[in-house]
């Protein structure tokens, strides 16, 4: 065997074992669902059918699915009735996941997500055991030299760990496959681990009440096949309000409490760490993830603080990273967690170390407060005009009119939120009502401008500078800074492009 | 201009034409969509007499050795610039109308979706020289584009 040409291997045998287990366990409850009550119960044969396909996909897809990693490029080929057969570059591979959901985790399984930016060229190896998935993220982890003689060493171990898989059902044989002993992990540096006080700055939250909501309907549509019907209970109770108070009193805490809970499921044993130049996320309780995120990816990190949390500082941090889909995670690194904490962690988070969310940030010309109190003034105004003309009820149209003792609070916590300068190598902009999001962003990372001037912006001066970037949302805008700060701002971030600017921003006004 | 009148005129007919037919039919709806109607016609005659003709007046463009700028917006300016060395593709693009009046709108796409510049309405002939010219820019300029 040559380094050049490859075996290609096979997901785990315990994916069969899955398989059949998920067999069992469909049949069990399309049993119940036939027999508990006279006539059938869907929803448990609908789930019985669905585990039923599933089991026979993950059959399937077992037998099917063939993978080899090479010097060069990654190959998958699956599919039964449509074969597919997937290639992409090393050097264009971007992140290697893992997760896995809570039986195939007793099982030993994990699921592998090779991303690469795009959907279409994203692998997923469902499932392979723990050792082999350990060692596929190792392999294609970003600086793990591509050009080592590693897949020549690796690659045979490996793959006859496999093959050993197939021919040797027991589970303790395979655990030892895949031992590569050139690959020693290089030395983990623990950044962050989960605290106690995140636990209830995560239960807090506006979010709260769609939590209830979403409980309410959970168990309704849960206790529907039994017979219970809970939106009828609730209407029934209609008529005592004493009761009704009582009831959604008692809910707040149990839907804080289910948020907490479901928070340390999510979050459990979470930690972060850096390990040579990836940094690394694990955690949860039944369902495990593990992110690798490479500091080579890394062009800067945000700050996302809602606003009825505000006082607590709580804050939410996000990497922003390249060559990830704008709508694919991957950003959110950290959960809620106080400011201070969590800008102590943005600089150990950061390849370099620097501490640019902290900067101070220019303040924007007045005539942004006055445009923002305008809009919150003129847009109920409008659409309680808008409403006029329709034929509703006399009282309807003043009713956007109530909005206006929120809007105003709200314009000027807008305002305030407002900002942005340059600090070292980053280029940070603030903004926000609801949620004040600070980015700081590399200069390096900024791809293009974008000037925005409306008609009244012309007249005071102001212009809405737009960041264009390929990482984290593609796209950050700094609204109604004044005109020369904006130039200023330009000139600061990217000096090579400012003077062609100013010269023509001067020429076109 | 001939061009983005005739888009809007075409617009203007699609959509007051598909309102109007529900105004007319579904007589339910009328205390509805008759507001909407009269407001939608303004917005159009507003956008027929005065949009084209100041659009073109402020749309100015440039390709320059190290970057594209454009100008372009009514009400609303817009600067927009880009590096030569952020370019990903360079497309051209000429419908069906924009043949007849033998235009053609530039394309130059970078990483980031929303840093792509849009240059409307040039003529097929200087179209061609300036992607031309801006492939060959691109091709000598080092960099990996994001």
């Amino acid at each position: 065997m040559t380094s050049v040409e490859q075996e290609w291997r096979r997901l785990s045998v315990r994916v069969v074992h899955l398989g059949l287990i998920r067999l069992a366990m469909s049949s069990v409850s399309g049993y119940l669902g036939v027999t508990l009550r006279d006539d059938p119960v869907w929803p448990l044969l609908a789930g019985a059918a669905f585990g039923l396909l599933g089991a026979v996909g993950d059959l399937v897809r077992w037998q099917t699915t063939r993978f080899r990693i090479t010097a060069d490029v990654v190959e998958m080929r699956t599919g039964w009735i449509a074969r597919k057969h997937r290639t992409v570059g090393r050097d264009r591979i971007r992140s290697v996941d893992s997760s896995a959901r809570l039986i195939p985790r007793l099982l030993g399984l994990r699921t592998v997500h090779i991303g690469s930016g795009e959907t279409e060229s994203s692998f997923k190896l469902d499932a392979l055991d723990k050792a082999g998935a350990e060692s596929v993220q190792r392999e294609l982890r970003a600086d793990a030299p591509v050009a080592r003689p590693g897949p020549a060493t690796t690659g045979p171990a490996a793959a006859t760990g496999a093959e050993s898989d197939i021919s040797e059902m027991s589970p303790t044989e395979s655990g030892s496959l895949a031992e590569p002993g050139d690959l020693a992990e290089p030395a983990e540096e623990s950044i962050a681990r989960l605290r106690r006080s995140w636990i209830w700055l995560n239960a807090l939250g506006a979010e709260a009440p769609f939590t209830l909501i979403a409980m309410v309907f959970t168990l309704h549509w849960a206790l529907r096949p039994f017979g219970v019907d809970l939106f009828a209970a609730i209407r029934g109770l209609s008529g005592h309000l004493v009761l009704l108070t009582v009831l959604a009193l008692l809910a707040i805490p149990v839907a804080f409490a289910v948020r907490a809970v479901s928070f340390v499921v999510d979050n459990w044993r979470f930690e972060l760490v850096r390990s040579g130049g990836t940094l690394i996320t694990r955690h949860g309780l039944f369902t495990t993830k593990t992110v690798q995120r490479s500091d080579a990816r890394t062009r800067g990190i945000a700050f996302a603080e809602p606003l009825l949390t505000r006082r607590l500082g709580v804050t939410t941090t996000k990497l922003l990273l390249t060559g990830s889909a704008a709508g694919e995670g991957g950003g959110d690194i950290l959960p809620r967690i106080r400011l201070p904490e969590a800008r102590d962690l943005a600089a150990r988070i950061l390849p370099d170390g620097a501490r640019p969310l902290e900067a101070p940030l220019r303040r924007h010309p007045r005539g942004a407060l006055v445009r923002r109190i305008g809009w919150s003034l003129y847009t109920p105004a409008l659409l309680a005009g808008a409403l006029l003309p329709f034929p509703l009820p006399g009282w309807v149209w003043p009713l956007p009119l109530l909005l206006i003792p929120v809007t105003v609070p709200l314009a000027v916590v807008a305002y305030r939120s407002l900002g942005h300068t340059v600090h070292g190598d980053y280029l940070v902009v603030r903004d926000g009502a609801l949620t004040r999001k600070t980015v700081a962003l590399q200069n390096r990372a900024v791809i293009g401008w974008s000037l925005e001037q409306s008609l009244w912006q012309r007249w005071a001066g102001r212009m809405t500078v737009g960041v264009a970037t390929a990482a984290g949302s593609r796209h950050y805008v700094s609204p109604d800074m004044g005109a020369d700060q904006a130039l200023a701002l330009i000139a600061e971030a990217t000096p090579h492009l400012a003077d062609a600017i100013i010269d023509r921003e001067v020429s076109a006004c | 201009m001939l061009w983005r009148t005739l888009q809007t005129l075409l617009w203007a007919v699609g959509v007051l034409g598909i309102l109007g037919a529900i105004w007319y039919f579904a007589e339910v709806t009328r205390p509805w969509v008759g507001p909407v109607l009269i407001v939608l016609a303004v917005i159009y005659a507003v956008n027929l007499t005065v949009m084209p003709s100041w659009r073109y007046r402020v749309h100015r463009w440039e390709t320059t050795d190290d970057a594209v700028y454009t100008l372009t917006g009514w009400i609303t300016h817009k600067w927009q610039i880009v590096p030569i060395s952020r370019i990903q593709s360079i497309d051209t693009e000429i419908g069906p109308l924009q043949r007849m009046l033998g235009i053609a709108t530039i394309t130059v796409t970078t990483a980031s979706s929303d840093g792509n510049i849009e240059i409307e309405g040039v003529g097929v002939a200087d179209a061609e020289t300036t992607v031309d010219r801006l492939r060959e820019i691109t091709a000598a300029t080092v960099g990996d584009a994001t």
